[in-house]
């Protein structure tokens, strides 16, 4: 299934890669032949958007449930240690700034692994 | 009802609009995946799994492109990552027997099998789906550099060296 005018496309080829544009496109197309797809009924595209949709709601849920628990749990920690010894913060935020280059560093590695 | 319309719907919640437009499009996305994998099955799987996205990030499709071609770019990414997860060995085994079972296909059916689909499988993926994307889809280097999330000269190249690279194969084994 060529959506645009293969011919045109192909008019910057020279005869040698026109010939093996033209073979592979036959290639393929019997590729099509001999593997015919069988498209299911509606039914079961609905019966797939509809779990795939239950899915996503109860993702969804789920990481906003984490986010508010994990944001009271910071914040009721913050907010004692505010209450109780405020040099503590200064100290949080030391070590913060410290680790910081590290963690970053670290993310760096893992993308350029890949 | 056409494909605008649909997705229009289908951007607002209703399940039936994406349903069909999933069924419209399941076919060509089948038979584009079938192409780059070279691997009846992996196609069938990746065609599931690119609708199960589409259904999460159809809020994500602006109209820019066609409504194929972003749903070519969501399984290309898909495709992509697979193949950088799974071991070069364990995908040549796996390669070679879905290309016997196609040769079977194809041999059930009074067919003769072509050599280009041997060399195509041959050479790496990377390649490859530029080269089917280019010279059977027909889209420009700038639209399959956005879909494979790569620059417009690499496509380039990996195009033209891709089609060397087949020719000279091809006429190996056709002992020219």
């Amino acid at each position: 299934m060529k959506e645009y005018d293969s011919k045109n496309n192909n008019s910057m080829l020279d005869d040698e890669d026109e010939l093996t544009v033209k073979q592979l496109i036959d290639g393929l197309e019997k590729l099509d032949k001999w593997n015919p797809v069988s498209t299911p009924n509606l039914q079961w595209f609905q019966q797939n958007v509809e779990l795939e949709k239950k899915r996503i709601r109860k993702k969804q849920w789920k990481d906003l449930l984490t986010f508010i628990s994990v944001a009271v749990f910071v914040l009721s920690v913050g907010i004692a240690v505010v209450y109780r010894q405020p040099i503590l913060i200064l100290y949080f935020q030391l070590v913060g700034i410290i680790l910081l280059p590290l963690a970053l560093n670290k993310t760096r590695k893992k993308v350029s692994n890949e | 009802m056409d494909e605008k319309d649909l997705i229009r719907k289908a951007k607002k919640g209703d399940t039936l609009a994406l349903s069909k437009l999933l069924q419209l499009n399941y076919s060509f996305l089948v038979k584009y995946l079938m192409k780059v994998t070279l691997h009846p099955q992996i196609a069938e799987d990746l065609t599931q799994e690119t609708m199960m996205k589409c259904i999460e990030k159809i809020q994500l499709y602006n109209g820019e492109s066609k409504f194929s071609s972003w749903l070519i770019t969501i399984a290309t990414n898909l495709f992509i990552d697979q193949q950088r997860r799974k071991k070069r060995e364990k995908n040549w085994l796996e390669q070679e027997q879905a290309l016997r079972k196609m040769k079977w296909n194809a041999a059930i059916m009074n067919e003769e099998w072509t050599d280009v689909l041997d060399v195509l499988a041959q050479i790496n993926e990377e390649i490859r789906m530029p080269i089917v994307l280019k010279h059977y889809y027909g889209y420009s280097y700038e639209e399959i550099g956005k879909m494979m999330g790569i620059a417009e000269g690499t496509v380039k190249s990996r195009v033209s060296n891709g089609l060397k690279s087949v020719r000279k194969e091809l006429a190996e084994l056709e002992g020219v």
